[in-house]
């Protein structure tokens, strides 16, 4: 580090938080990485010239932009799937409609393809010393999209005292919130600032209010529901006159006040056309009619994969497939029997064979290396037959045992079960399939199988991940796992608002899931979008947001 | 001929309401909760069980019964429970886009098959006769998303001489409105063409063996004449009977044709409903497809009966 760049950085080190100064240190100590130390700063509010300074100064090279001659106007095509229901906020649950929510709404802040936090509708953020207050600065003179406004710190306040509410009809924002937030806690400081008293400690409070919590749209304090009529929102699009129809298609404008004067669309509109099935979209793309498409799967999108005329965003997300193994029934009420389970898969070979090489190996926890407080010098379980069979004679079960699997008919799991019903079959444990419907499988099976495979969605911090499916209270706990180690273990996390705590945790809860394997988990997922050659700009996120206000056709 | 109309629509009343009955019935042994379906499994049980009251499904079976039943006969279809809009709205769409479907495929398969079976069974036993039966019989025993594929790889993609894209501009006009429904209704002709032609072609050899024709031709007729006026008047019967059948198909069953080419008809809609418990849809839905196909037949009798008198008197007896 040169003089200059040293007394820069100590002038900025002397306006930072304790905090802030910690995770400094973490970053000149090389404790840890550049990314995570990106990931983490915004996570705490780190004020981007601030960042620049430290980044700068810690010799690291500026994050690359995509460019590229976009030129003014037109309107871009784009294939998504059929929303699951009214075009409404607080009940949006799937990603044909967080990506249409996400067009004409904002958020108080933007979790990106690495998990940064980027500032949106707030324009920094502080938590108090122990993470049980979180305070925002919210941006001014913003208006929405129907020429109202300005968005005022009530909208903000109103929005969340909706979002955190379980009284309100059908809110799925409160899986998110549910000890985390209630409404009380939803607080104006001042005409400029919000302030969030949380339930509990989280450090990692902010993702609650980013993208990631697709529900969290900040819309005007006096609304009351009707959002498909109007599609009210603060973001860069607006509903074109007679653009939605229900179950076929949604066009947007662009909005002509958006904030942002530095950064207006290119575009003119977007059509986003609806597509029950993922054959028919990705044909559609081929023959011309979509510019873009997205989320597609590898056992389909094949020719999208090599085609000359298309580039493939890959983001790597959180989302995966997770196998749980009810621990309180056999056969896996012996975790001998468990751990024999996890050591006689594959991993590689799945993700070559089921994802085309588009997928992450996991490790059998929700710690995914993704993420920044993740402890990677845990050690990746591989495929040992030897040891798996060793495994069961040990357990008494050498003679093999039996169980059924049940899961759901959704895109590669019915592979997936395939393969884990070989790789039991290897070790004595005999899997008998039950494929079925998702609404079945939710309804009947998911809580209530010796083993099974659900489908997780992305998630910017682990947290939901290690709460719901494997705290002894956990509403999603299929494996019926209790373990008051891992539960302390769990608050430990939770409260943690300095990375290296975080880290220190994770590293013990990585280790006691190994031990216990109350599931398994083989791969976390690429989000896959296809875009024609001729759009750029685009920026696609893990939860399956798309970012239009910077994309464009090129000349 | 009015006794035996009203006795025929009489007797469409009862099945409606017989099928009201087994659709509500059914729709509601769905698996499942309504609002876990529209929230998705990871919903908090708070949110599920505020929505499910606000749409009425914590209530008396029997209560929901006659509430809907209620409403269908006075001509409220009821809200959709996942999209919140009218009913009649989403199915006043479907349908209309399933009648458009329907009727482009019906103009080309109805004539075109008649035409096949005709031929077929003048130049029965000849080479023409092999390749219509044949040829017909492996259209129709093939699956329609095996059809759709290759018929949208081909005509679409590779040639790209038919659009793929169903959807027009609202102010497109008619003929416009048309083109883009041959692609779609192209394997529904390659699947009704087969069926149609083979009864027509039966009709046609039982007719051209029968006395009646025999006597025409013995009379001096014209051979043409004899062809269209005895012999076809007589075949047609059968094949009337399996068009009628197969409007309901038309109209409420191409959910595997409407998803390929991304048609939002009544099919595609039907299915949705289901996954989503979407009761007063899919109730809704299944009461049109019904009427429709009670429609069909109703106008198949009538027209059976005054092509063939003896269906009258033998019902007046």
């Amino acid at each position: 580090m040169n003089r200059e760049a040293q007394r820069r950085l100590d002038e900025v080190r002397k306006e930072r938080t304790e905090l802030e100064n910690n995770a400094i240190d973490e970053l000149i100590a090389g404790r840890v990485s550049r990314r995570e130390f990106i990931r983490f700063a915004t996570v705490i509010g780190f004020s981007m010239p601030a960042l620049a300074v430290v980044l700068e100064a810690c010799s690291t090279s500026s994050t690359p932009t995509t460019g590229g001659n976009i030129k003014k106007g037109g309107r871009l095509n784009v294939g998504l799937q059929t929303p699951a229901g009214a075009m409404d906020p607080i009940l949006t649950n799937d990603l044909g409609r967080l990506t249409i929510l996400g067009q004409c709404g904002e958020y108080l802040c933007w979790s990106d393809s690495n998990l940064h936090l980027r500032p949106v509708l707030a324009t920094s953020w502080t938590p108090n010393s122990d993470g049980t207050e979180w305070t925002f600065k919210i941006r001014q003179n913003v208006k929405y999209n129907d020429g109202s406004g300005p968005m005022t710190v009530d909208d903000v306040v109103a929005t969340f005292k909706r979002l955190a509410d379980p009284t309100v009809t059908g809110n799925n924002a409160l899986s998110n919130f549910k000890g985390v937030l209630s409404s009380s806690g939803v607080t104006k400081v001042d005409n400029q600032t919000v302030k969030f008293t949380l339930d509990a400690a989280n450090g990692n409070f902010p993702y609650l209010v980013s993208s990631d919590n697709y529900n969290a749209i900040i819309l005007p304090a006096g609304y009351s529901g009707g959002w498909d009529q109007t599609f009210i929102g603060t973001g860069p699009w607006k509903l074109k006159t007679g653009g939605y129809v229900v179950n076929d298609h949604v066009s947007l404008d662009r909005n002509p006040t958006y904030w942002d004067s530095n950064n207006q669309p290119f575009l003119d509109g977007l059509d986003f056309k609806f597509y029950d099935s993922e054959p028919s979209a990705i044909l559609a793309f081929q023959a011309g009619s979509l510019d873009v498409y997205t989320q597609f799967s590898v056992a389909n999108g094949q020719g999208l994969l090599t085609d000359p005329n298309t580039t493939v965003i890959e983001i790597p997300t959180s989302a995966h497939r997770q196998v749980h193994l009810r621990v309180d029934q056999p056969p896996f009420n012996d975790k001998l029997v468990r751990q024999a389970m996890a050591f006689a898969i594959d991993r590689p070979t799945i993700i070559t064979g089921l994802w085309n090489g588009k997928a992450q190996i996991a490790n059998d926890h929700p710690l995914f290396k993704m993420y920044p407080s993740s402890d990677t010098s845990v050690a990746q379980r591989a495929l040992d037959l030897t040891k798996a069979k060793s495994l069961m004679a040990q357990a008494g079960k050498a003679s093999g045992v039996d169980v059924t699997l049940y899961t759901e008919k959704v895109q590669e799991i019915p592979a997936l079960a395939a393969l884990l019903v070989s790789a039991g079959g290897q070790i004595g444990i005999r899997i008998t399939l039950n494929l079925t419907d998702s609404g079945t499988y939710y309804d009947r099976y998911w809580l209530n199988s010796p083993m099974g495979i659900t489908d997780y969605g992305h998630r910017g911090v682990p947290n939901t991940f290690l709460s719901a499916p494997l705290l002894s209270t956990g509403t999603w706990n299929a494996a019926h796992f209790a373990n008051p180690t891992y539960d302390g273990y769990y608050k430990d996390y939770v409260k943690a608002v300095d990375l290296s705590a975080q880290k220190a945790v994770a590293g013990k809860i990585e280790n006691l899931l190994l031990d216990e394997t109350p599931m398994l988990i083989p791969y976390n997922y690429d989000f896959l979008t296809a875009v024609k050659k001729k759009v750029s700009g685009l920026e696609t996120s893990g939860m399956g947001h798309m970012n239009f206000r910077l994309a464009g056709i090129t000349s | 001929m009015l006794r035996f109309l009203l006795r025929r629509v009489a007797l469409a009343l009862v099945t409606l309401w017989v099928l009201s009955v087994i659709i509500f019935l059914a729709s509601h042994a769905l698996p499942g909760d309504v609002g876990r379906r529209i929230l998705g499994p990871f919903a908090d049980p708070r949110a599920v069980a505020t929505l499910d009251h606000s749409l009425g499904v914590d209530r008396p079976l029997l209560v929901q019964y006659l509430t809907w039943i209620g409403g269908f006969v006075h001509g409220d279809l009821g809200m959709s429970l996942s999209f919140h809009v009218p009913v009649s709205q989403l199915l006043l769409r479907g349908f209309g886009n399933s009648v458009k479907l329907a009727a482009v495929a019906f103009v080309i398969v109805v004539p075109l098959s008649i035409f096949g079976g005709v031929v077929a069974a003048l130049r029965r036993g000849r080479l023409v006769d092999r390749i219509i039966t044949v040829g017909g019989l492996s259209a129709t025993a093939m699956p329609e998303f095996v059809t759709s594929i290759v018929l949208i790889l081909v005509l679409s993609i590779s040639l790209k001489v038919l659009p793929i894209s169903v959807q027009v501009p609202p102010d497109a006009d008619p003929l416009t409105q048309i083109y883009h429904l041959i692609l779609p209704s192209l394997p529904l002709v390659l699947v009704l063409f087969g069926y149609i032609a083979r009864i027509t072609r039966a009709g046609m050899i039982e007719a051209l063996e029968s006395d009646y024709t025999r006597t025409a031709v013995l009379k001096g007729l014209p051979w043409r004449t004899v062809v269209i006026r005895h012999v076809l008047r007589n075949a047609l019967m059968p094949t009337i009977a399996v068009v009628a059948t197969q409007t309901g198909y038309l109209i409420g069953g191409l959910v595997v044709i409407e998803t390929m080419f991304n048609y939002q008809g009544i099919g595609q809609l039907l299915y949705t409903a289901v996954s989503q418990k979407d009761f007063p849809l899919i109730q809704a839905g299944v009461m049109t497809v019904g009427i429709v196909y009670l429609a069909a037949t109703l106008l198949a009798d009538i027209s059976y009966s005054l092509l063939n008198p003896r269906i009258r008197l033998a019902g007046r007896e």
